[in-house]
């Protein structure tokens, strides 16, 4: 295939819009698998979980995908403060969390997976938007709102997160409370609330980053597995427990992978994520911008 | 209005080893008390009983702050914590991954600590000026001694009435050790801290205690009323100083 300014551009722009969405996918599991060292392996899910809420809310209700998303994120904030609670009497508190915990996640993954399926059955459902179909056009470089709009709504949420997470009392107590529980609680912190409070902030990106999903591509029950490798290949490219190496972790595979399902096709891009994240742990074992 | 710390009959262990028996002393307003003894006589598990981390199994202990008591029987650290007793921890305890300035300003999380917070971190750099020199470095990659200092400023960052020191000296060397113990001194003149302090360095520990008791075996065996009655004690002699 020819390369040309034109198609690189456009691989370029539609990476980095992509990339916006990546980091939305990703940010939950940054916090609980980067901050909070709760192996959420059924983030994705949660993320499907909400692609179907949102699909509901606008067959319903006619309502917009990421309006819907902000409206029910109180909702998803609830389910996660009961599953860290469930996780947290039948395992954290024993100490036993990393291998059990494990089969606890996967047990709510297919959970999840399996309820959507009887719910609504294995067919791709998709919404569309107002502006599901419009794509703006600088010179020949595209902007497909699609992706436009999932991307600006990710990055305010991500910087967000960010700043949150860095400026704020209850934040930093975010990013000590794996460190050291015990330091934190003489520090007049309950650890337990804040992994509560923390956790289920990840679950709510979750809800935000469905609706997102299903703007971009119809979905199916079972889309949740295809996202397990590359959320935790974003974070923990990005280094843990950085909000800010989430999103250039996000950055760096989203960009990858658009240049490679342009020049060498679509099947070759988890080849090329992967590839990636290995080089970087060579490199630098922490990630990226990981402490 | 006074802030003091009373303990009457404490028994306490872990399973069915008991640590502490029947253990009571007090630390009045004001007082810096040093609790004596060599490893294992059950200093740190009095110090953790205090701060609601091991559960005893019998007996009292009441923190009066402000004049108010509290009954600190069956409460969390954290809350512990926010009543305003504060724990420099053994090991120092610092979040290693996060900077000198965001362990600081992580001391200063209870409400009563955040009004003060601009104060208490300008404070705490003038006293501990290496940690000026190193605010953005992350507390993991600093020296023993200087993590024994933040973790000192972290829990002067909570602005408490009562500071409890659990073995500051491990692991310093001997002229550290001279300068961690003089700042407890310091700041317990500069706020009117009522100190208590568990320590093996029995010279450097009387150097600032007004009192002391010695613990043996998880009792109390002498109660020295003061700096004088503790340095001439025979158990202290036999104990310490192998005369």
């Amino acid at each position: 295939m020819e390369v040309t300014a034109d198609l690189l551009v456009n691989a370029l722009i539609s990476g980095i819009l992509l990339a916006g969405f990546y980091a939305a996918v990703s940010v939950g599991i940054g916090i609980a698998f980067g901050m909070l060292d709760v192996v959420n392996i059924a983030h994705p899910a949660f993320i499907v979980l909400g692609a179907y809420v949102a699909y509901i809310a606008h067959e319903m209700l006619g309502a917009d995908p990421i309006v819907t998303a902000f409206v029910l994120s109180p909702a998803f904030f609830v389910l996660g403060l009961v599953i860290y609670r469930i996780y947290y009497y039948a395992f954290e508190r024993h100490g036993q969390e990393s291998l059990r915990s494990l089969a606890f996640f996967f047990g709510i993954l297919f959970i999840t997976e399996v309820v959507l399926i009887l719910s609504f059955g294995v067919d791709y459902r998709l919404v569309n938007t107002s502006y599901s179909s419009t794509t703006w056009r600088v010179g020949f470089v595209d902007f497909p709102l699609r992706l436009v709009v999932p991307f600006a709504v990710s990055l305010a949420m991500t910087l967000g997160l960010h700043f949150y997470f860095t400026r704020t009392f209850f934040g930093r107590s975010v990013l000590a409370v794996a460190q050291d529980p015990l330091a934190l609680q003489l520090m007049g912190v309950n650890p337990r609330r804040v992994k509560e409070l923390a956790f289920a902030l990840s679950i709510a990106t979750a809800g935000v980053a469905g609706a997102f999903l299903i703007v971009i591509q119809p979905v199916q029950p079972a889309l949740g597995r295809v996202f397990i490798g590359l959320v935790f290949a974003i974070t923990v490219l990005g280094g843990l427990g950085s909000i800010t190496g989430t999103m250039v972790g996000a950055a760096i595979l989203g960009i990858a992978e658009s240049f490679t399902a342009t020049f060498f096709g679509p099947s070759w891009s988890p080849a090329v994520s992967f590839g990636l994240l290995l080089a970087a742990l060579a490199f630098k074992p922490t990630g990226l911008l990981g402490r | 209005m006074g802030n003091s710390l009373r303990i009457e009959g404490l028994t306490a262990g872990y399973g069915s080893v008991r640590v502490l028996e029947d253990l009571s002393l007090s630390v009045g307003d004001g007082e810096t008390v040093a609790l004596l003894g060599t490893n294992g006589n059950g200093k740190s598990t009095l110090i953790k009983c205090i701060m609601g981390i091991v559960r005893p199994t019998a007996g009292r202990i009441v923190a009066e702050i402000n004049g108010t008591d509290h009954d600190l029987i069956g409460m969390e650290a954290h809350d512990v914590v926010q009543l305003g007793i504060a724990l420099v921890p053994e090991g120092r305890r610092l979040f290693p991954k996060l900077t000198v300035e965001e362990n600081l300003l992580l001391g200063a999380y209870r409400k009563a600590a955040r009004a003060r917070i601009a104060e208490s971190l300008e404070f705490c750099y003038e006293t501990f000026p290496r940690l000026t020199e190193r605010r953005a470095q992350l507390a993991g990659s600093m020296s023993g001694g200087e993590q024994q200092m933040l973790s000192l400023a972290r829990a002067l960052m909570t602005t408490p009435s009562i500071l409890l020191v659990d073995e500051p000296s491990v692991g310093l060397s001997p002229l550290l050790v001279q300068t961690v113990i003089g700042k407890i001194k310091e700041l317990k003149e500069r706020f009117g801290l009522t100190v208590l302090m568990a320590e093996q360095n029995f010279q450097q520990a009387v150097r600032i205690a007004d009192r002391g008791y010695v613990i043996v075996h998880g009792k109390i065996e002498f109660e020295g009323a003061s700096r004088e009655a503790l340095a001439d004690n025979e158990l202290v002699k036999k104990l310490y100083l192998g005369l």
